[in-house]
């Protein structure tokens, strides 16, 4: 049971990164820039199918492929904030909002289009197993692991040492304060799409992987649990969304412990995570690692 | 053909009932409730439910609206005083509670098979069986007074579009009365409206109200249209399209809602129309999703290049703060 | 000052945003049917003890009494309803509103402002719209800005935002008002024709006024008393001429410059 117990908590860290490098692009667009992105999880997929493309249809190396779906995402999310995201400027929260309801029917159904209903999956050995000490291992889940430290580690020296993350930072934490004291939004923006769409794409290949296979709207389905993780961490906050993207992971897995009066029943894994959300952007939309803040 | 357009006029009636609330919840109240198709399944399943426990037809349908509303309130009383944003978070991931619930609770709601499971598998359940003998009724009704047997859709649009029709009318003229116009002053700016004297919260509530209980008659008629539904029928994708419509019609023109309510069951009853070329190049599976690709385009264009949806009033949108 | 005096009397009134002390015990007074000015320089704390008396920051600390009632821990609405109403620094309109609709919302014998109202006293509410909208041209004609009555409030410059306010909480039949800058951006002829207006209220319906300003002309020529506040705390309380020659008030302000030699 204790193996059982260990083997949960890698798999919740897994899954837990795979929120956390979701949720960091998805905090800061909604920190910074106050754009609830209802098309993250759609992003996630596109990062997938890209990754997808050059890897079967086109037979290029995971590694590759991958740096290649990264790469489109992380443009894509820029071009949609050109043309799609900045004429929103100054307009209502919920106008905004809507908006990436609207960017998520395109690029969710035009993958559907162009790839079909059928499951997808990466050119990899999904049936090779690596055993160190009680835990087994997939290929995807090491693979995860390794981008997830790759991924947070460059994200946090990012926004530590460069002017561009302190700015991010500054504006996160308090807009007037920025604006006053002259931070150039427009590149701010651009460079904050340009993290969040290679990190959402990241995090949708590593969920590919880790699931195996996957369709067009696998990216939506992760979309809540990836909101769940940004409130948790308080909207905005970079390492917040990592804290609450791994919590969320392990608390998932956990759950279904026998050891806790047999486990909860996995069905209701969800609307826990659900129930979660709207608790806590009812009580402490600061997060749990935030400060409380007056208006 | 005849039989596609009598498609399209009951399921407009029933986004046109459905729409109507959230334009009164987000388009005069200003609170975006994204998980209203969970009103419309509460008040389906509490009616279809009423119904197989053996209460008549007719107390169940207030059954259904009244738990309609008592969900409403239970989602609004904390939610309502949320930043709006959040609201809309919180009401998507509301809704689809709701739906998860309904999908495992398999022996209350007969789980994703659907509501003929509702006494259980194998034995096949029937909701709507007074509502067919009713319809058929007022189908004999127009038969005889136009001297030829019609389709039995002709029935059911005769009873919805009349019921639809009136709560238009009521709505219209709720969002005129002083009510109304203090809902859109809390759309503008509520702590103005708590200066002056009235109890913002209050007010939320009963918009949200209005609302659900209208989500929760469109909810009855979609229960009464088909024979069997599932929790999958109420996914958050129903909430939005009714967004869709009520952007359309510029967010606050109750009038508009019945008309887009059509445009839009036009283009989702019609992808089988939609074989025209360059759209023959797609196989009709694919312009299902084609069609979905359009909605989100025209929802981005219209949000971005026309905030006043198709009828509104420019002037009054530049003003949105 | 005796309490029965008073029409609102605060004790030891205090707020602090984090470590900020904004309003430090402050203790006032007012008596009924006056006009005070409240002044100080920029941060003293003017729009906070505002916010602390009409009951937008419910953190504050002590007690309130209002027209013989404990009012601190009544959520604003309540306040608004017993009589004590407020305007804003930076004006709340109601943008896609036309000014008429504006004032309108500020009617509170309106019976077709709750739900079903406009159906089930359907002539009652008709008439008061009548009623209503007849006072509400009124006053936007006393206030020089009838003509744009049908327009947008979202249109209105920023005096005339202000104006607006002030006609809003007027239709509200009030007992006291609380003015944060009524004046600021509106032109001073029709400033003036206000401040005559102010005092006839005063006189006909008994409105007690308590007002910010920072123009200290204007402040001296209507109130009956003025309050200075400096850093949370009242430094100074009393008659205008008073106050005028108060040494700390100009130190107050002279010693940060940012209300002009006026006082
Ligand atoms: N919501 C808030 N959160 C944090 N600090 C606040 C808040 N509101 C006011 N303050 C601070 O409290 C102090 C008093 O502010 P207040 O607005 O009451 O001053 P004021 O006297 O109205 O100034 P002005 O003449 O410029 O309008 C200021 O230092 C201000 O920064
Ligand atoms: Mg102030």
């Amino acid at each position: 049971m204790l193996d059982q117990l260990l083997q949960l908590v890698f798999n919740g860290l897994v899954t837990g990164s795979i929120f956390a490098i979701g949720a960091i692009g998805a905090s800061l667009v909604w920190g910074v820039l106050r754009i609830g992105n209802f098309a993250h999880g759609d992003y996630m997929a596109l990062g997938a199918f890209t990754t997808f493309t050059a890897n079967v249809l086109l037979g290029l190396p995971l590694v590759v492929s991958a740096l290649l779906g990264v790469a489109a995402t992380s443009l894509f999310a820029v071009l949609a904030h050109q043309l799609v995201l900045k004429p929103m400027r100054g307009r209502g929260l919920t106008s905004v909002f809507i908006v990436t309801v609207g960017l998520a029917f395109v690029i969710r159904n035009t993958l559907f289009l162009v790839f079909g209903s059928g499951a997808r999956r990466f050119d990899i050995d999904q049936a090779e197993v690596y055993v160190v000490g009680p835990i087994r291992m997939s290929p995807g889940q090491a693979i995860t692991i390794v981008c997830a430290l790759i991924a947070i580690g460059l994200v946090g020296w990012l926004l530590s040492s460069t002017n561009i993350g302190r700015s991010m930072r500054a504006v996160a934490e308090n807009s007037d304060l920025a604006a006053v004291t002259g931070v150039d939004t427009d590149g701010l923006a651009t460079i904050t799409w340009l993290i969040t769409g290679a990190l959402a794409g990241l995090a949708g290949i590593c969920l590919g992987l880790v699931q195996g296979t996957f369709d067009a709207s696998f990216g939506a389905y992760t979309l809540f649990l990836i909101f769940t993780a940004v409130v948790l961490g308080g909207i905005g906050s970079a390492y917040g969304a990592l804290g609450g993207g791994l919590a969320l992971g392990l608390v998932m897995e956990v759950s279904t412990w026998d050891g806790f009066a047999g486990g909860l029943d996995p069905r209701y894994k969800l609307i826990l995570a659900f129930i979660a959300l709207i608790l806590m952007l009812l009580v402490r939309p600061e997060g749990l690692f935030g400060k409380a803040r007056i208006v | 053909m005849l039989e596609f357009w009598l498609f399209v006029l009951a399921t407009a009636g029933i986004y046109t009932i459905f729409s109507l609330g959230l334009l009164v919840q987000f388009g005069i109240a200003g609170l975006p409730n994204f998980g209203n198709g969970a009103f419309m399944a509460i008040s389906a399943y509490a009616m279809a439910i009423s119904v197989v426990n053996g209460l008549p037809m007719w107390a169940a349908a207030p059954v259904g609206i009244g738990a309609a509303v008592l969900f409403g309130l239970l989602l609004a009383i904390p939610t309502v005083r949320l930043r709006s944003d959040y609201l809309a978070v919180a009401t998507i991931a509301a809704g689809e509670i709701v739906r998860y619930l309904a999908l495992n609770l398999q022996e209350l709601t007969g789980g994703a098979a659907g509501t003929v499971n509702l006494l259980g598998p194998g034995i096949a359940a029937d909701y709507n069986s007074s509502w067919l003998r009713f319809q058929s009724g007022v189908r004999g009704l127009i038969s005889n007074l136009v001297g030829q047997r019609v389709p039995s859709d002709v029935a059911f649009i005769a009873i919805l579009w009349p019921v639809a029709l009136l709560l238009l009318a009521a709505v219209w003229y709720m969002v005129r009365s002083p009510w109304g116009r203090t809902l859109r002053a809390i759309r503008e700016d509520e702590t103005a409206v708590a200066a002056l004297g009235k109890d913002v919260f209050a007010y939320k509530l009963q918009a949200f109200s209005v609302g659900a209980a209208l989500a929760g008659v469109a909810g009855l008629f979609f229960a009464w249209q088909v024979s069997s539904f599932s929790p999958d029928d109420f996914r958050p994708t129903l909430t939005f399209y009714a967004f869709v419509i009520v952007i359309l019609g510029g967010k606050t023109n109750v009038w508009a809602v019945p008309v887009g309510a059509v445009l839009f069951a036009g283009i989702f009853a019609g992808t089988r129309f939609l074989d025209f070329w360059p759209l023959s190049v797609f196989a009709s599976g694919d312009r299902a999703y084609l069609r979905l690709v359009l909605v989100g385009l025209g929802l981005i264009v219209l949000v971005i290049w026309r905030p006043q949806g198709i009828f509104g009033n420019r002037r009054e949108d530049a003003l949105e703060t | 000052m005796k309490p029965k005096d008073a029409i609102l009397s605060a004790s030891h009134v205090g707020m602090r945003f984090k470590g900020l002390v904004a309003v430090d015990d402050v203790s006032l007074a007012v008596a009924r049917g006056s006009i005070t000015a409240l002044i100080g320089p920029n941060g003293a704390g003017k729009t906070t003890l505002f916010n602390c008396l009409s009951g937008f920051l419910p953190g504050a600390a002590g007690s309130v009494v209002f027209d013989g009632r404990r009012i601190d821990g009544l959520p604003p609405h309540r306040r608004s309803r017993a009589g004590l109403v407020r305007t804003f620094q930076i004006p709340r309109i109601f943008h896609r509103l036309t000014l008429i609709e504006n004032m309108l919302v500020a009617d509170r014998a309106q019976p077709g402002d709750a739900l079903f109202g406009c159906f089930m006293r359907r002539g009652a509410t008709l008439a008061r719209t009548r009623a209503a909208t007849e006072q509400a041209r009124d006053l936007l004609a006393l206030l020089s800005i009838e003509r744009l009555a049908d327009d947008y409030a979202g249109t209105l410059s920023g005096g005339q935002r202000k104006l607006l306010e002030l006609g809003r909480v007027l239709m509200t039949d009030p007992k006291m008002i609380l003015l944060d800058e009524p004046m600021a951006g509106v032109n001073p002829a029709l400033g003036g024709k206000l401040l005559e207006r102010v005092e006839h209220l005063r006189q006909e319906r008994g409105i007690t006024f308590l007002f910010v300003e920072h123009d200290m002309e204007m402040v001296m020529r209507v109130s009956d008393r003025v309050v200075v506040l400096d850093q949370g705390r009242v430094i100074a309380d009393g008659p205008p001429d008073t106050i005028r020659a108060d040494l700390r008030v100009i130190d107050a302000y002279l010693g940060r410059a940012d209300l002009g030699a006026s006082a």
